[in-house]
């Protein structure tokens, strides 16, 4: 029991970090109908952007928090700018080549700067692990769980509760005639774009603290998981989205736990296939491209 | 033959032969996220064929192709009812997933990877390997089944309108192409002298989805071009040193922005004008 009681909230620990960077993709796409694959490398760049701060400036923990989601805002509002911006209405694989392309570009270009290897992550947080009596959680994992379930709230209460989110939904539904009616399609897909990155980097610095370490290859490690997280829940509905990564996170854990590690990576890619051949749109439904 | 040159050559040779599979698979609207991992599965089934049991090279070959069509196939049934190329990209789980169990069989190596395969291919196989898969896709391309999967490609409702197979087209580009990418795999696994599971992971693939559409995926000639430039470049600024993938990085999005049709664009026909007009009185009609 307390094994499952353990690998429960191991679960949920991880499950919110993959919804957060799944939260990010399904953003993005619903509003430009493109999968931005440079958004685990922003991830990444948040997760150095927090590093460098923490190293030089201040370990103090909002610091570095504001910090990473700067940096990775920053790189998320120039990305949309400069390429996702003219290349808005094209075919939806080639914005998808040109974001892998800039993906390639900050993973190798973090690693030539800083390091191509795994490094350190300061202990801006204590490690030390807090006992429950059944299980025992670590700091850095209750600031992770913390900083997940806050943006995933900023992210519902922005998409439902102001105006901002409401011509977003507006956008997915039909950009043309959102646009006809006087929606800014350009303003809402770059405050999309700006709010997922600096959401990830957010996510980032806590998966930094987590493991102690951070690494300019990290990105696809996760954003595969929050793709496949949007791909089994289909991209209409954000909640749909959290609540699969969340299942994901828990499920793993579970076969971490009970099973073997080898075979936990295979279990996101079987649940893919089997919800999409009985589900083609995903689990919640998705809209057509 | 070609000096220091030949790695380069070789593997430009076996990049557009995959290139070319993942072309005749895309014909039909299929984005295959799984290229790196068929391409490995015929490259373990020749290479088990020629180390272990002592098979030439040629039907090893042939058997690696046969391996990558079965799975292919299989892969097009499962995914038949997925629609948009994005959901396409369910693919990469089949590729992961023979990742991971191929990291866990002990008879090919395992984690350790397949070794001790004997060194048959050079030069001359690869382009030989290269000239047939480019006269099949070729042929294929000008074929009536060629014209059905362009037209499924275009517009699904109106091709199954006009009573196209959507099931049989896509099951035939997906082996097809398949095929050729698991040729293409047995070629490489006798010049590398090793298959290592670490080499099959969606990550790798990507880079054949990006030869395909840097190039143009409309035009046979649009993806062998976009998968000769992207292998060699990365050679030819070997002098940049760290941040050559950094500029490798900048070319792709550089070209993306100011020719985001690809380096060589669709030939119009005429012929997709009229399926679309099918479609939309197709469509109508079932409402």
């Amino acid at each position: 029991m307390n094994l499952f009681l353990q690998q429960l909230l191991n679960g949920v620990i991880i499950g919110s970090t993959y919804a957060v960077i799944a939260i990010g993709f399904a953003l993005v796409f619903t509003v430009l109908r493109v999968i931005n694959f440079a958004h685990p490398d922003i991830f990444m760049v948040g997760m150095f952007g927090g590093l460098l701060c923490a190293k030089y400036v201040s370990s103090n923990f909002f610091v570095v928090a504001a910090a990473s989601a700067l940096s990775a805002g920053l790189v998320g509002l120039i990305l949309e700018r400069a390429v996702l911006r003219p290349l808005r209405g094209r075919d939806a694989l080639m914005t998808l080549i040109a974001t892998l392309g800039v993906g390639i570009m900050l993973e190798n270009g973090v690693a030539a700067l800083i390091s191509p290897d795994v490094v350190a992550f300061p202990p801006v947080i204590s490690r030390q692990p807090i006992d429950l009596g059944a299980v025992s959680v670590s700091k850095p994992q209750i600031v992770n769980l913390i900083v997940s379930l806050i943006s995933l709230a900023i992210v519902s209460y922005y998409v439902r509760l102001t105006p901002y989110g409401r011509a977003t939904r507006a956008v997915a539904e039909r950009p043309d005639v959102a646009a006809a009616f006087g929606v800014n399609v350009s303003r809402v897909s770059q405050v999309a774009v700006t709010l997922a990155s600096m959401l990830a980097g957010c996510a980032a610095v806590s998966v930094g603290l987590l493991y102690g370490n951070a690494w300019a290859f990290i990105g696809l490690a996760y954003g595969i998981k929050g793709f496949i997280c949007i791909l089994i829940a289909g991209n209409r509905y954000f909640e749909g989205v959290m609540l699969v990564a969340l299942a994901l996170g828990i499920l793993e854990a579970l076969i971490t736990g009970y099973l073997s590690s080898t075979y936990r990576d295979a279990i996101a890619f079987l649940l893919l296939i089997a919800v999409l051949y009985v589900r083609p749109n995903g689990l919640f439904g998705s809209y057509s491209t | 033959m070609f000096g220091q040159w030949e790695s380069l050559v070789i593997f430009t040779l076996l990049n557009v032969m995959l290139t070319v599979g993942v072309y005749v698979t895309a014909m039909s609207g299929q984005l295959s996220l799984a290229t790196a991992a068929i391409a490995g599965l015929g490259g373990y089934a020749a290479a088990i064929l020629t180390r272990n049991f002592g098979w030439p090279f040629v039907p090893a070959i042939l058997v690696g192709a046969v391996v990558g069509a079965f799975v292919g196939a299989f892969i097009a049934a499962v995914t038949l009812r997925m629609r948009d190329f994005i959901l396409k990209l369910t693919t990469l789980a089949f590729g992961e997933m023979i990742a991971v169990v191929a990291f866990n069989i002990d008879y090919i190596g395992g984690a350790n990877s397949f070794t001790g395969i004997p060194a048959y291919t050079g030069f001359w196989s690869c382009l030989i390997g290269l000239l047939i898969a480019t006269y099949l896709a070729w042929r294929f391309d000008g074929s009536r089944l060629g014209f059905a999967s362009r037209a499924v490609r275009d517009d699904v409702v109106a091709a199954a309108a006009t009573g196209i197979s959507v099931l049989q087209v896509r099951v035939v580009t997906f082996a097809l192409g398949a095929a050729i990418c698991g040729a293409a795999g047995a070629l490489q696994a006798h010049y590398m002298l090793i298959v290592s599971p670490q080499e099959l992971g969606f990550f790798v693939s990507l880079n054949f989805i990006i030869f395909l559409l840097f190039g143009g995926m409309y035009v046979l000639w649009g993806a062998m071009l976009g998968a000769t430039v992207l292998t060699i470049l990365p050679e030819l600024m070997r002098f940049t040193t760290e941040y050559r993938h950094v500029l490798f990085g900048l070319v792709i999005t550089v070209v993306v922005l100011f020719r985001p049709q690809g380096l060589i664009p669709r030939i119009p026909t005429g012929v997709s004008g009229r399926f679309s007009r099918v479609g939309k009185t197709a469509r109508q009609q079932a409402q």
